[in-house]
C-alpha cells in the first residue's frame, strides 16, 4: 500500500514541476535568446510486488530546450550580412542625401564659375564682372571643401564605430569564455545547463550581428569563436583580444588587429558583421567619393591654371594660377625599413584617375600597381629627380629621397586630398587673363588680300611667347619671320612661333607685313576668357574622352547607383533575416496558447494525482481501523 | 509553421515598418513635386538630369551672351549708318567744290565744311558703348582709338575682333576694329590709283579707270608720259615702254590689262602716275581734300590739280562708302545669326525642360493613388494585428 504514496508523490512532485517548467515558459516568453523548454517525464522503474511488475509511478529525467543548431547558424550568417549591409548603407545613403541630384550643390556651383567666365569675355575689362568671377571660383572652391570635409568626418565616424565595434568584441569574447568556463563545469553533473546555454547562444548572436563568426563544439561542453580566415577570438575557456591599428599607410585611419596576428592588420578578412560594413563603407563607398571628387578639383583647378597662363591680365602679364590644389599624397608604409620619401606631381591631368597606387620597391625594381584594378601600371626613369620615375599611362611622375630597401611600400594617392585642399589663389580682379596672349595685325601699308586669323597659344611657357614677331612677304608665295628664312606661303596654313600659332589665308603681295605681337595692358581681347568659359564641356579627363560635366553627372549617378544597390541588397537581406528568425522562432520560441493548454493538462494531472493519494489515504484509514477494531 | 506570439509582433512591426517607409516617401514625393530627390531612387534619371541642367544653364547663358552680343552689333550698325551719312554728305560737297565753277571763297567755305564733317567722323570712329568701351579700337575697349593729327588721325587701337559665345561651338565677332572700317581703305578704283604730277603745266584731268583684264593685269608702278600734248607713252617701273599712242581726249589708254581715261588738255612733259592702291585713312583722305581745297591757284593748271585732287578723294570716298556698306552687311548677317541662334537655343532650352521634366516630375496620379493604396493596407494591417492580438487561451482559463 505505501507504494500507492510512493506513486501519487512522485506524481504530484513530477506535476509540480511540469507547472513550473510551464509557468517559466511563460515568464520568459519575451526575453531574448530564450528556448522555450519542456519537461521530460519517464516511469520509474517498476516494483516486484507479488510476482507482478507495478509501475512506481513517474520520474523528471530533465527538462530540455526547443533548440536547433543549424537554425541558430543560418540565422547567425544571415545576422552578419545583414549587419554588414546596415552599416555599409547607413555610409551609402549618407553619402546618397549629401550628393543628392546636384552632388552636394557641385553642379551649380560649376556653373556659375562658368558663367563668371562668359560674363568676363562680355565685358572683359569690366572690374565688377571680373570679382563676380573670383567670387563664383571661391564658391566653387568651397562647396568642394565642404563636401570632402563631410566625407572625412564620415571616414572619423568610421574609425569611432570601429572602436566601439571592437571593444564590444571583447566585452562579448569574455563572457563567452566565462560561460564556457560555467557550462563546463555545470555539465558535469550530467544535466544541461539551459539557461547559461541560452545565454551563451545569445551572446554568440550578438557577435555575429557585429562580425561574422563561426563556431566549434567542445566535448566538454564549451565553444570555440573564431572570426575571418580562421582567428580565433575564443578557445574555451581562454579570450583573444582584437584591439585598432593604424592603417600602414595612412595614420588616421583605423584597422583591426588580432591579439594573434602580432600587430598587423586584419581588417581584410573581415568581411561581414557591422565591422565588415564599416571596413567597406570606407574602402568601397568613402574614399572612391572622395578620390573622384579629387580628380573632379584637380581637374578644374589645372584646366583654369593652365588658360590663366596662356592669356594676359589686365596689366599685360601672363595671368597666374587662379586655383591653388594639394599635390597628390605619398605615404611610406611604417612597415618600411627604410626611411626614404616620396613625392609625387601630376604630369598630365587628362590621364589622371580617381584610383590609388601602390609604390613597391623589391629586387631592385620599382612597380606600381592600381589598388582599385590590381592592374601594373607601366614605369620609366630611376625615381631621381634628374630623372623621376613616370607613369605617363596615368599621368603621374615620382622622386624619391633615396634608393629605399628592398620590400619598401609607399602609397600614391593622385586625387585624395585635393577637393578639401583647393583655394581660390587669384585675389586681384585684374589678375584675371581675359586677353588672349598675343594679338595679330596686319599692316596698312598692304597691298594684297590676304588676312591675318587669331593667333592661338600652343605653348604658354614659351620665354619669347610675348616678344614682337613680323611676317614679311618676299613674294606672294614666300615669307620671311623677323628677317629671318625664306618659308613657302599656302594660304589657311599653320605659322608657328614663340609658343603661338597663326593662320594667314588669301593672296600677299610681296612686301605685306603682319604682325603678332603681345595684347598688351588693358586689353579688351576676350579670347582667353571665352576658352576658359568653355572648358567644362571640353573632354579632357579620361584622356579626352570625359567633360568636367559628365564626370559631374558621372559621379551623381555611380553614388546613386552605389546606394540603391545596397538598399536593394540591404531589403533582401533583411527577409531573409526575417525568415531565420521566424524559423528560430518557430522552433525555440514561446507559445502562449500552448503553454495554456499546458498548464491545464499538469492542473488536471496534479489533482488527479492528488485525489488519487487521498483515495489511498482512505484506503490506509480503513486498513487501520480494520485492525484497531474500530471498523463497524 | 509554429507560430508564437513573438514572431507575430516582430513579422506585425516589420510590415509597420515597411509600409510607414513607402508612405513618408510618397508624402515626400508628393510634397516636392519630384519623383526622386537623391540619386539612389534613379542613379540613371539622377546623371541625366545633371547633365541636362548643364546643358541648360550653358545655353541659357549662350542667350545672355547673345542678347549682349545683339547690343554691340546694334551699337555698331547705327554708327556705321551715320558714317554713311557723313560720307555722303562729304561726297556731295567734294562734287560741287569739282563743279569749276566755285570762288576761291567757296572752295575755301567748302573746306571748313569739311572739316566739320572730319570732326563728325571722328566721334563716330570714337562711339563707345553703354559700358564705356569704344566699339571700333579692337581690343583696346579702353583707349581711345583716334586723334587727329595734321596727316589725318591716328589709330591707338588694335586690330584684334571680339568673339562672344551664342550657342556650342558657334561663335559670332562682336564689333569691327576701326583700322578695317576708318583705315583700311583702298585708294583709287581698288585695285589701283592714278596721281597726276605736281609739276603738270597742262589741264589733263584724271577719269574714269579701271582694270579691263584681270588675267593680264599687273599691279605695279607705270608712268604715263606725254612725249606731245597729242602723245603719250606708258613706261612700267622698269623703265620699258608698254604702250604709246595718240592722245585725244576723253578716250581710253589701255595697257597690261587696265585703262586710264584721261581728258582736257595736257602739255607737254607732263605725267600721270599710275600705282596699286594702298591703304588710306578716311582721315587722311578728308585732310588731303581740305588742304587742297585751301591751296589752290586760280590757274588752269592749279584748276586741274584741284580738280584731280578731287577725284583722288571721291574715289577714296567711294571706297570707304563701299567698306562702310561690307562691314554694315555683315553687322546685319551677324545679327541674323545670333537671332537663329537664338530661337534654336530657345527651343533647346524648352526640349531640355521637359526633358528634365518627363524624368524628374512625378505623376501626381499615381503617386497620389499609391498613397492611398498604401494607407488602406496600414489600416488594414493594423486592425488584423488588433484582432489576432487579443486571442488568448489564458482569457478562458479560470
Amino acid at each position: 500500500l505505501s507504494n500507492i504514496f510512493g506513486i501519487d508523490t512522485s506524481a504530484l512532485q513530477a506535476f509540480q514541476q511540469a507547472i513550473e517548467v510551464t509557468s517559466n515558459n511563460v515568464a520568459n516568453a519575451s526575453t531574448p535568446g530564450y528556448d522555450e523548454e519542456t519537461i521530460e517525464l519517464n516511469t520509474a522503474d517498476p516494483q516486484l510486488t507479488g510476482g507482478i511488475d507495478i509501475g512506481a509511478g513517474v520520474d523528471v529525467s530533465g527538462v530540455q530546450r526547443s533548440y536547433s543548431a543549424a537554425a541558430v547558424n543560418q540565422l547567425n550568417t544571415s545576422q552578419s550580412s545583414l549587419g554588414q549591409l546596415t552599416s555599409l548603407q547607413s555610409y551609402t545613403s549618407q553619402i546618397d542625401n549629401l550628393f543628392g541630384t546636384t552632388a552636394g550643390g557641385l553642379t551649380t556651383a560649376l556653373q556659375n564659375y562658368y558663367s563668371g567666365w562668359s560674363a568676363v569675355a562680355d565685358d572683359p575689362t569690366s572690374t565688377a564682372a571680373r570679382q563676380a568671377l573670383i567670387g563664383d571660383a571661391q564658391a566653387l572652391a568651397q562647396n568642394l571643401n565642404t563636401t570632402s570635409s563631410q566625407l572625412n568626418e564620415m571616414n572619423s565616424d568610421v574609425n569611432t564605430r570601429i572602436t566601439a565595434d571592437v571593444q564590444q568584441v571583447n566585452s562579448i569574447s569574455t563572457q563567452i569564455a566565462n560561460l564556457n568556463t560555467q557550462i563546463t563545469q555545470a555539465s558535469g553533473d550530467g544535466q544541461s545547463p539551459n539557461e547559461l546555454l541560452d545565454q551563451r547562444d545569445q551572446l554568440v548572436s550578438n557577435l555575429s550581428q557585429i562580425v561574422g563568426v563561426s563556431t566549434t563544439s567542445n566535448s566538454d561542453g564549451s565553444i570555440n569563436v573564431y572570426i575571418g580566415n580562421g582567428q580565433p577570438l575564443v578557445l574555451d575557456q581562454n579570450t583573444y583580444q582584437l584591439s585598432t591599428v593604424a592603417n600602414q599607410f595612412n595614420a588616421s585611419q583605423l584597422e583591426v588587429a588580432s591579439s594573434t596576428s602580432d600587430g598587423v592588420a586584419i581588417s581584410g578578412q573581415i568581411t561581414s558583421g557591422d565591422l565588415g560594413g564599416l571596413l567597406a563603407a570606407r574602402t568601397q563607398a568613402i574614399d572612391p567619393a572622395l578620390n573622384q571628387l579629387g580628380q573632379l578639383a584637380t581637374t578644374i583647378a589645372d584646366s583654369a591654371n593652365t588658360q590663366q597662363a596662356s592669356g594676359l591680365n589686365l596689366n599685360g602679364e601672363l595671368g597666374s594660377a587662379i586655383f591653388s590644389v594639394g599635390a597628390p599624397t605619398v605615404s611610406a608604409s611604417s612597415a618600411n625599413t627604410d626611411s626614404t620619401t616620396a613625392t609625387a606631381s601630376i604630369t598630365n591631368v587628362g590621364a589622371l584617375t580617381s584610383d590609388n597606387y601602390l609604390l613597391t620597391y623589391k629586387g631592385g625594381a620599382y612597380s606600381l600597381t592600381d589598388t582599385t584594378t590590381g592592374a601594373n601600371i607601366a614605369l620609366a626613369g630611376t625615381g631621381t629627380s634628374a630623372d623621376p620615375l613616370t607613369a605617363s599611362s596615368v599621368g603621374l611622375s615620382i622622386v624619391l629621397s633615396g634608393t629605399p630597401a628592398s620590400g619598401d611600400q609607399f602609397l600614391v594617392q593622385p586625387t585624395t586630398q585635393a577637393a578639401s585642399t583647393i583655394g581660390v589663389s587669384l585675389t586681384d580682379p585684374s589678375g584675371i587673363a581675359a586677353a588672349g596672349a598675343v594679338e595679330s595685325s596686319a599692316s596698312d601699308a598692304n597691298t594684297g588680300s590676304a588676312t591675318i586669323g587669331t593667333p592661338t597659344v600652343t605653348d604658354a611657357t614659351n620665354a619669347n611667347l610675348l616678344n614682337t614677331t613680323t611676317i614679311q612677304f618676299l613674294t606672294p608665295t614666300t615669307y620671311e619671320i623677323n628677317g629671318a628664312g625664306d618659308y613657302t606661303y599656302a594660304s589657311g596654313g599653320d605659322i608657328g612661333q614663340n609658343g603661338w600659332q597663326v593662320q594667314i589665308s588669301g593672296t600677299p603681295a610681296a612686301g605685306d607685313t603682319f604682325t603678332v605681337q603681345s595684347n598688351g595692358s588693358g586689353s579688351g581681347d576676350n579670347t582667353n576668357a571665352l576658352a576658359a568659359a568653355n572648358q567644362d564641356t571640353q573632354n579632357i579627363l579620361g584622356n579626352g574622352t570625359i567633360s568636367i560635366s559628365g564626370a559631374v553627372s558621372a559621379l551623381i549617378s555611380g553614388a546613386g547607383a552605389q546606394a540603391q544597390q545596397v538598399n536593394t541588397a540591404q531589403t533582401a537581406q533583411t527577409a531573409v533575416n526575417t525568415q531565420a528568425q521566424d524559423n528560430v522562432q518557430s522552433i525555440s520560441g514561446v507559445n502562449l496558447d500552448d503553454e495554456a493548454a499546458n498548464l491545464m493538462q499538469w492542473q488536471q494531472a496534479y489533482q488527479a494525482s492528488a485525489q488519487a493519494l487521498s483515495v489511498a489515504n482512505g484506503l490506509f484509514t480503513n486498513l487501520l481501523d480494520a485492525v484497531n477494531g474500530t471498523y463497524t | 509553421m509554429r507560430v508564437t506570439q513573438n514572431l507575430d509582433q516582430a513579422q506585425f512591426l516589420t510590415a509597420l515598418n515597411q509600409l510607414e517607409s513607402s508612405i513618408s516617401s510618397s508624402q515626400n514625393q508628393i510634397s516636392t513635386g519630384l519623383s526622386f530627390t537623391t540619386a539612389s531612387q534613379n542613379p540613371v534619371g539622377a546623371g541625366l538630369v545633371s547633365g541636362y541642367n548643364q546643358v541648360l544653364a550653358e545655353s541659357q547663358q549662350y542667350t545672355t551672351n547673345g542678347q549682349s552680343a545683339t547690343d554691340s552689333l546694334n551699337i555698331e550698325d547705327s554708327a556705321l549708318t551715320q558714317l554713311q551719312d557723313q560720307l555722303q554728305s562729304l561726297r556731295s560737297l567734294a562734287l560741287e567744290a569739282n563743279s569749276g565753277t566755285e570762288s576761291a571763297q567757296d572752295l575755301s567755305d567748302i573746306a571748313t565744311q569739311a572739316q566739320q564733317i572730319q570732326g563728325s567722323l571722328l566721334s563716330v570712329a570714337n562711339t563707345q558703348d553703354g559700358s564705356g568701351n569704344y566699339i571700333f579700337a579692337g581690343y583696346s575697349t579702353e583707349t581711345q582709338p583716334f586723334a587727329l593729327n595734321s596727316t589725318g588721325a591716328t589709330y591707338s587701337g588694335d586690330q584684334g575682333q571680339r568673339q562672344v559665345q551664342i550657342g556650342a561651338g558657334q561663335t559670332v565677332v562682336i564689333g569691327d576694329n576701326g583700322d578695317a572700317v576708318f583705315n583700311q581703305i583702298k585708294t583709287g578704283n581698288g585695285s589701283f590709283n592714278v596721281t597726276a604730277a605736281s609739276g603738270n603745266t597742262g589741264t589733263g584731268l584724271i577719269g574714269a579707270t579701271s582694270v579691263t583684264n584681270p588675267a593680264d593685269y599687273v599691279a605695279g608702278t607705270y608712268s604715263i608720259d606725254f612725249t606731245a600734248a597729242d602723245a603719250y607713252q606708258v613706261e612700267n617701273s622698269a623703265g620699258t615702254v608698254v604702250s604709246t599712242g595718240t592722245y585725244t581726249s576723253g578716250q581710253a589708254i589701255s595697257f597690261d590689262g587696265m585703262q586710264v581715261t584721261l581728258s582736257g588738255a595736257p602739255a607737254t612733259g607732263d605725267s600721270f602716275t599710275v600705282a596699286p592702291s594702298t591703304d588710306q585713312s578716311i582721315f587722311t583722305t578728308v585732310q588731303n581734300l581740305v588742304s587742297a581745297l585751301q591751296n589752290t591757284t586760280s590757274s588752269s593748271a592749279g584748276q586741274a590739280q584741284l580738280s584731280n585732287s578731287i577725284t583722288n578723294a571721291v574715289n577714296s570716298i567711294d571706297q570707304a562708302l563701299d567698306n562702310t556698306q561690307t562691314v554694315q552687311a555683315s553687322v546685319g548677317a551677324r545679327l541674323n545669326t545670333i537671332t537663329t541662334a537664338q530661337s534654336v537655343g530657345t527651343a533647346q532650352q524648352t526640349q531640355l525642360q521637359e526633358s528634365i521634366s518627363n524624368i524628374q516630375s512625378l505623376n501626381y496620379a499615381s503617386a497620389i493613388t499609391s498613397l492611398d493604396s498604401q494607407n488602406t493596407t496600414l489600416s488594414a494591417a493594423m486592425q488584423a494585428y488588433t484582432l489576432t492580438e487579443g486571442l488568448s487561451l489564458f482569457k478562458y482559463l479560470s
